[in-house]
């Protein structure tokens, strides 16, 4: 395949997972969410007729075997509607109609009449169909699939390399479970989404690589440095020789266990735990010797083609989680709203100060519902192992609010004659400042607390960390943040619970070495980054850390911090 | 072809579950269905015509039906919406 006469080249990207991965490379066209229109002969209208009239059968049968699976009548009732939307006969008319007068391929004719419906309910301005409007997103997004699928649809070989514009995190588990190996972005963040599920799966990762799309070939060999953040094409029979080698010797050191317990040499023990969001994460939890599951994000099952909103899709998807690993399991609450929605209907000028997390959930019963049901299912099934963690607490009514929920689901539960455990933990996390600010107040209030140190860095800075002009402010280190954490942690002892740390802080190396300074035993992190975060924490001792943290918050910059720590390190 | 006025008076208003209930029960019929409502006209057999509405509590519909089984079909309609879509209001 490969031209000798092609030289070798090298494009730069941002380093996310460590590691060299080489293969072929399997390229996405970029999944753009506009479909533009495509003219056809009048010869081929009774075909693209056809495949709008197959796509809507096999959707609706679909649809119906959900429906058949899922006992209660809640989400019976939803997929009913949708199973009428699809059905619409306005809808077959004005896609047969684009097809037959405009000349137009099927696939933009059911765009455009989906998105003419979804204008039309937006300038409604009813407050009736903000849901509905993301629903209706989704069944044209799924409908516009299905009849593509029908003229191709590929699959991923084991051991590709996924090259893409951007990639959602659900399809990348899926080519992840396919047997996809690694995985280059054109755009993204260090902190997007995508990425952090690929470090989570150990795949070496490398994004905001320019035009890389334009420039590999789909099927062409290529070698992923994970740790210079590039990639190799054509590359040179010595080059490949090379990396073979350097391969070969990342997965050895990959596999080195971790002891079975975590302590400073002190003997001073501490808890690392994961975070994780997919099933696929577990074998990677088991592997890097994780504690326990210190926060499982429970997003996805909301959106995409993975989506699984009812209660028993979520039972199943939780026991999973749970049987597949040891140890307590925070399942956080859905923390929708900010960046994790872009299917969101209504506009907000501040999404990040906006309908977000527990604000969103209080307003929105059905969806808070049918989750705690699960959840609270789940863990009377595993006694003293599930922990609940709600997001985004900004005021103390939230709390009072969501305890009156839990205790009322349970009530209905018990009633309905099915066992419950009256004491699963509840948590809140720490990312607005006001609750660093009154710790002790809240912490009175819950069972323990979970500092969001990626959410608390951006409302104390106030950076949004997807901004990249900006990104350079977002620091969590910064000696304000480092503040606020200390704060947490004297209300949290004042009120004698604990605190955990769930944010990119506990997996980072100057920041997990002040966590157990400040006296915080229980920090959750990528899979990955165990190993590096334990063998820090155990080659000091706990006065060490504790002179750290002390030093640290003293500083006046995320920078003095830097060198305070190289300098700690060297003696 | 009648016509006949009624007035949305479950508290939700006309949203996805009513309008698919009303749809649902209209789609029985052999009439054409539509629905008027402040200068607009719907087809009452397309839940999404329905849903375009944004029907709240309060709101006047016209309806309209043209066939041989008119009159069950409007009869039907109207009980349906005077009986609140047989939700009781959240």
């Amino acid at each position: 395949m490969e031209a000798t006469n092609v030289k070798e080249g090298i494009i730069k990207g941002r380093s996310i997972g460590d590691g060299v991965a080489i293969g072929k490379a399997f390229l996405i066209s970029s999944k753009s969410k506009t479909v533009s229109p495509t003219s056809i002969t009048k010869g081929a209208v009774k075909n693209n007729k056809n495949r709008f009239l197959k796509a809507r059968t096999s959707l609706i049968d679909e649809l119906q075997l959900m429906a058949d699976e899922l006992k209660d009548s809640g989400s019976a009732e939803i997929i009913d509607t949708q199973q009428q939307i699809i059905k619409d006969a306005e809808i077959e008319r004005n896609v047969f109609e684009i097809i037959e007068n405009k000349l137009l391929s099927v696939d933009f004719a059911i765009y455009q009449t989906y998105c003419q419906f979804i204008e039309r309910l937006k300038e409604s301005g009813s407050e009736l169909f903000r849901q509905r409007i993301v629903d209706l997103e989704d069944l044209r997004d799924r409908f516009i699939s299905k009849v593509s699928d029908q003229k191709n649809k590929k699959s991923v070989k084991k051991g590709a390399l996924i090259v893409a514009r951007e990639i959602s995190p659900t399809d990348l588990v899926s080519y992840y479970e396919d047997g996809a190996v690694g995985l280059v972005m054109e755009k993204g963040g260090v902190t997007s989404h995508a990425a952090i599920i690929a470090k989570s799966l150990g795949m070496p990762c490398i994004v905001s690589a320019d035009h890389v799309t334009k420039e590999v070939q789909n099927n062409e060999l290529i070698i992923l440095d994970g740790e210079s953040g590039s990639l190799i094409h054509h590359p040179s029979k010595k080059t490949l020789k090379e990396y073979k080698k350097k391969a070969a010797k990342g997965d050895k050191l990959k596999t080195k266990k971790c002891s079975d317990t975590f302590e400073t040499s002190d003997g001073f023990s501490f808890t690392l735990k994961a975070n994780i969001e997919f099933e696929a994460e577990l074998p990677k939890v088991k592997k890097q010797g994780a504690q326990g599951i210190g926060l499982l994000r429970t997003e996805s099952l909301l959106f995409g083609h993975r989506r699984r909103k009812s209660e028993e899709e979520q039972l199943a998807f939780y026991n999973t989680i749970l049987e597949g690993s040891e140890g307590p399991v925070t399942i956080r609450l859905f923390d929708i709203g900010g960046d994790k929605s872009s299917g969101r209907a209504v506009k907000e000028g501040n999404p990040f100060l906006g309908w977000r997390g527990i604000r969103l959930l209080l307003d929105e019963k059905e969806l808070l519902r049918n989750q705690l049901r699960a959840i609270l299912k789940i863990a009377a099934k595993h006694p003293g192992r599930v922990k609940i963690l709600v997001p985004m607490i900004s005021i103390i009514n939230e709390v009072k609010d969501i305890r009156k929920e839990i205790e009322q689901i349970q009530s209905e539960l018990l009633s309905e004659g099915i066992k419950i455990d009256d004491n699963v933990p509840l948590g809140l996390m720490v990312e607005v400042p006001s609750v660093a600010l009154s710790a002790y107040q809240f912490a009175k209030e819950v069972d323990f607390l979970s500092v969001g140190t990626n959410d608390l860095t951006q409302y104390t800075m106030a950076v949004d960390r997807g901004n990249e002009r900006i990104c350079n402010l977002f620091q969590h280190y910064h000696p304000s943040v480092l503040r606020l954490i200390k704060m947490t942690v004297e209300g949290a002892e004042k009120a004698a619970i604990e605190v955990s740390v769930c944010g990119e802080l506990a997996g980072d190396e100057i920041g997990a070495a002040c966590l157990i300074g400040f006296g915080i035993k229980d920090l959750s992190m990528v899979p990955e980054s165990i190993p590096k975060i334990s063998g820090l924490l155990g080659s000091r001792s706990k006065s060490d850390f504790e002179a750290l943290a002390e030093a640290a918050v003293e500083r006046s910059s995320a920078e003095e911090i830097e060198e305070l720590f190289q300098e700690w390190k060297s003696n | 072809m009648i016509k006949k006025k009624v007035t949305i008076i479950n508290s939700a208003g006309l949203h996805a579950r009513p309008s698919a209930q009303l749809v649902k029960l209209a789609s029985k019929y052999k009439s054409d269905f539509y629905i008027h409502s402040y200068g607009y006209r719907v087809n009452g057999k397309s839940i999404l015509g329905v849903m375009t509405l944004a029907a709240e509590s309060g709101a006047e519909l016209e309806l309209e039906l043209d066939g041989p089984d008119e009159k069950d079909a409007l009869e039907a309609i109207v009980d349906l919406v005077e009986s609140k879509f047989g939700m009781e209001d959240e």
